[in-house]
C-alpha cells in the first residue's frame, strides 16, 4: 500500500477535535492522545493545518492542566505541580492552582512531559510554565529505589516514568527533578541477562522499556560511560535481533508498528539504525495502514488507533520516508521542535 | 428475603445517579475542560452522570458504601483512571472493608482487564494490605494460562514470589511452562529470577543450566529465548567469559557438525571466536577466520535481514585483528 500521508493528517486532526464515547478508557490520559495528535501532524509537516486560533485553543488547554504553585516559591504543594492528564477532576472555580480543598488532583509525570512537548511544537516558549516548580513535582515522584511512580496518588513505579522525569528534566534543562544517580542505579539494575532493559529489575527484557532506559541515559549524557563497551555492543545485538519484517518487542513475539519506533530509536541512539532493513520495516508498517480512514494499527487487519498510528509514523520519520519530518530520538519530538527547544535554552542560559 | 432492585440492577434497569432518590442529597459537579477544549471525548450520557456525581465526593471527601459502589461504576467506565482507584482505596481502608471479597472483585475487574496497569497496582496495594498473597500464584496461573507473555501477570507474580518468599514450586512451575511452549521468553526469564534469588548461580547450578539448556536447544535449535538464556548462565561463571566451558564450546561445535545453521548458533559461535581473539588465546576449533566466514554466510544466506549487521560485525573483528597484528608486531 502506498503512504497517505494526508489521510494521517486527517485522522489527527479528526480525533484532536474529538474521540467517540468508546474512547472514554483514554479519559485520564487526553494530553497523551492530545501530544499524539500534534506531533504527528508536525511529523506529518502538517501543522498549517491547525489555524492560529485552534494552536491558541490547544495552548490554553494544555495550560488549563497545569498545577503549580499561586505564588512562586511557594512550598506547600511541592508534590504536584506539573500537568494532569487531563480534566476530568478539575471542579470549577478551582483551576490552574490547586488547594487543600482537591486533596487529588495531581500531575502525572507522562503528562507533564507530554504537555511541554505539545507546547514547544506549537512554538510556545514555555514562559508560563515555572519550571522549577515543575522540576520540584517531578522530583517528588522519585522512589527510594531510583524509579519514579507517575503520579502521587496510588500509582506503580518503573522505567516508563523514569524516561518521562528525564525528558522534562532535559527540556526544563533542570536536573533538581532527580536523583540522577539513583535513577542511573535503577537503570542498571532492570539490564536483563540477555542485554536489553526491563521495566525493572528481575523483569523480561522489553523493546519499549529497552528504549526508555537508553533514551534516559542518552538524556542524561551518560550512555557512553554507564555501559560498557560489551554491554553496548549486546544492545546493539538484542536490538536488530527484534527486526522481523517489522519489529518485535521481545524475542519470540508478534511484530508490532510501535516497536519499529522503539527499537528503531534505540537504535538510533546507539548509531547503528544504518545496520536495519527499511524495506520490509516499511512495507510491514504501511500494510497497517487504513487507507480510507487514515492510521495506523498495531497489526494488519486490526483497528487503527491514536498511539499505533503515531509511533508507526515516528518509525517511518526515523527512516527519512519523504513528507515525513526527522524525529529527536531521544524527545520523540520532530527536529524542529527539538531546534525551537534549544534556542529556548540558549535564552535561559543568557538570561 | 428479597432482593433489593438497587443490589441486582440488570443492564436496562440501570438508573443514572441524578435519578436515585438515595444520591439527592448530593449535588453533582461538572468537569471543568475549559473555554475551548480539544480532544474532548463524547461522553455518553452514564459516564458523565457517574463522574458528575464522583467528582462532588472528592470534594466532600464522602467515604461510604454508596461510594464504593460509585467507585465501581467509575472503574468500569474508565479502569485507567488512577484517582478512582486510589478513592477506592481510601473508602476501603476507612470502612475498614472485607479485602477478601475485594481481592475476588479485583480478580473479576482484571480478567476483564488483563493489561491495564492501574488495576494490577489495586491488586497489589490490597495483597499487601491483607498480607496473605495465598491467592496469588493460582490467579496469576489463570491470567497466565489465557496469555502466557502477559507482562502484568509476571510483574505481580515476582512481586508476590519475592515478597512472600514462595519460591519453592516456582522453578517446577517454569518447567511445566516451557515444556509446554519452550519459546516461552518469560518463562526464561522467570527461570533466571528464581535462580538468582534462591541458590544463586553457583558453579553446580551453572552446569545444570548449561546442560538443561542445551537440551532445550537440541530440540528446537532456531530458539532465541534459550540461546539467550545460555549466554546469560554463563555470564555467572568466575570469568564471565563465554568461552569458559569446554562443554558449551564442544555443544556448539557439534551442532556446526551436524549441519546446523541457525543464525542463533552461528552468532555464538562468532561470539566465542571474538572472544578467544580478545583473550589472546589461539583456537583450534574456533579461530577469527571462521567468525569471519560465518558473518559472510550470515549476511549471504542465512540471515540476510540483518545483512548490514553482520557486514558491520565482519568491519569490526577486522579491525581487531588487524589491531593485534599492530601491537604484536610492534613488541
Amino acid at each position: 500500500m502506498d503512504f497517505v500521508p494526508k489521510r494521517h493528517a486527517r485522522y489527527f486532526l479528526r480525533f484532536l477535535h474529538i474521540l467517540p464515547s468508546d474512547a472514554s478508557h483514554y479519559d485520564s490520559i487526553r494530553l497523551a492522545m492530545c501530544f499524539f495528535a500534534v506531533s504527528g501532524l508536525d511529523l506529518l509537516d502538517s501543522l498549517d493545518q491547525l489555524t492560529l486560533e485552534k494552536k491558541d485553543h490547544i495552548r490554553d488547554w494544555v495550560y488549563h492542566l497545569l498545577i503549580q504553585a499561586k505564588e512562586s516559591g511557594a512550598q506547600d504543594e511541592v508534590a504536584r505541580w506539573g500537568f494532569q492528564g487531563s480534566s476530568t477532576l478539575i471542579m470549577p472555580p478551582a483551576t490552574g492552582v490547586v488547594d487543600h480543598s482537591e486533596p487529588y488532583a495531581c500531575s502525572h509525570v507522562s503528562m507533564t512531559y507530554t504537555g511541554l512537548g505539545t507546547l514547544l511544537i506549537l512554538g510556545d516558549d514555555l514562559s508560563r510554565v515555572n519550571r522549577k516548580d515543575v522540576a520540584a513535582g517531578v522530583r517528588a515522584c522519585q522512589q527510594s529505589d531510583g524509579s519514579f511512580c507517575a503520579l502521587l496518588s496510588g500509582s506503580e513505579c518503573d522505567m516508563r516514568f523514569v524516561y518521562s522525569a528525564a525528558a522534562v528534566c532535559y527540556i526544563l534543562q533542570d536536573w533538581s527533578g532527580m536523583d540522577v544517580g539513583l535513577a542511573t542505579n535503577y537503570i542498571l539494575q532492570s539490564l536483563s541477562y540477555d542485554g536489553a532493559f526491563a521495566q525493572g529489575p528481575g523483569l523480561e527484557s522489553h523493546g519499549g522499556h529497552t528504549f526508555c532506559a537508553v533514551a534516559s541515559l542518552s538524556l542524561m549524557g551518560t550512555l557512553h560511560s554507564m555501559l560498557s563497551r560489551k554491554q553496548l555492543d549486546r544492545l546493539r545485538r538484542w536490538c536488530v535481533m527484534r527486526q522481523e519484517s517489522g519489529f518485535q518487542g521481545r524475542p519470540n513475539k508478534p511484530i508490532d508498528t510501535c516497536y519499529s519506533f522503539w527499537v528503531g530509536a534505540t537504535l538510533k541512539i546507539l548509531d547503528c539504525f544504518n545496520l536495519i532493513d527499511e524495506a520490509p520495516n516499511r512495507e510491514f508498517s504501511l500494510a497497517t495502514q487504513n487507507g480510507i480512514t487514515g492510521g495506523f494499527s498495531k497489526w494488519t487487519n486490526t483497528d487503527v488507533e491514536p498511539l499505533h498510528t503515531y509511533f508507526a509514523l515516528a518509525g517511518l520519520s526515523l527512516m527519512k520516508e519523504p513528507g515525513v519530518l526527522a524525529i529527536h530520538p531521544e524527545l520523540n519530538l520532530s527536529q524542529r521542535a527539538v531546534d525551537h527547544l534549544h534556542r529556548l535554552h540558549e535564552k535561559w542560559n543568557n538570561s | 428475603m428479597t432482593d433489593s432492585s438497587s443490589d441486582c440492577t440488570l443492564e436496562e434497569e440501570y438508573v443514572l445517579y441524578k435519578n436515585r432518590p438515595q444520591w439527592r442529597d448530593v449535588t453533582p459537579i461538572q468537569q471543568d475542560d475549559g473555554p475551548n477544549p480539544v480532544v474532548a471525548i463524547a461522553y455518553s450520557e452514564q459516564f458523565r452522570d457517574v463522574y458528575d456525581y464522583f467528582r462532588a465526593v472528592l470534594r466532600s471527601g464522602e467515604k461510604s458504601e454508596r461510594v464504593l459502589e460509585l467507585t465501581n461504576d467509575a472503574a468500569q467506565l474508565n479502569p485507567a483512571n488512577y484517582t478512582v482507584w486510589q478513592y477506592r482505596r481510601d473508602v476501603l481502608h476507612h470502612l475498614n472493608s472485607n479485602l477478601t471479597e475485594e481481592l475476588d472483585y479485583i480478580g473479576e475487574t482484571i480478567r476483564e482487564h488483563p493489561k491495564n496497569y492501574q488495576v494490577w497496582h489495586h491488586r497489589r496495594v490490597i495483597v499487601e494490605w491483607m498480607k496473605d498473597a495465598s491467592n496469588e500464584l493460582q490467579f496469576t496461573d489463570q491470567v497466565l494460562s489465557l496469555d502466557s507473555k502477559n507482562y502484568h501477570a509476571w510483574q505481580h507474580r515476582q512481586w508476590v514470589v519475592a515478597t512472600f518468599k514462595l519460591f519453592d514450586a516456582e522453578l517446577q512451575y517454569v518447567n511445566n511452562l516451557l515444556v509446554k511452549d519452550v519459546r516461552n521468553n518469560s518463562a526464561w526469564n522467570q527461570r533466571h529470577f528464581v535462580i538468582v534469588h534462591t541458590t544463586g548461580f553457583t558453579p553446580e547450578i551453572i552446569q545444570r543450566e548449561l546442560e538443561f539448556t542445551a537440551s532445550k536447544i537440541k530440540d528446537v535449535v532456531n530458539n532465541e529465548s534459550a540461546w539467550n538464556y545460555l549466554r546469560g548462565v554463563l555470564c555467572h561463571t568466575e570469568s564471565g567469559n563465554i568461552t569458559s566451558e569446554d562443554f558449551i564450546l564442544d555443544f556448539c561445535q557439534e551442532l556446526y557438525d551436524m549441519g546446523c545453521r541457525s543464525p542463533y548458533l552461528l552468532a555464538f559461535t562468532i561470539d566465542i571466536c571474538e572472544e578467544f581473539l580478545e583473550l589472546g588465546v589461539s583456537s583450534e576449533a574456533y579461530p577469527i577466520q571462521k567468525a569471519l566466514q560465518l558473518c559472510e554466510d550470515l549476511a549471504v544466506e542465512h540471515d540476510k535481514i540483518r545483512k548490514e549487521y553482520w557486514k558491520f560485525i565482519s568491519r569490526k573483528l577486522s579491525q581487531n585483528v588487524s589491531c593485534k597484528t599492530d601491537v604484536n608486531s610492534s613488541s
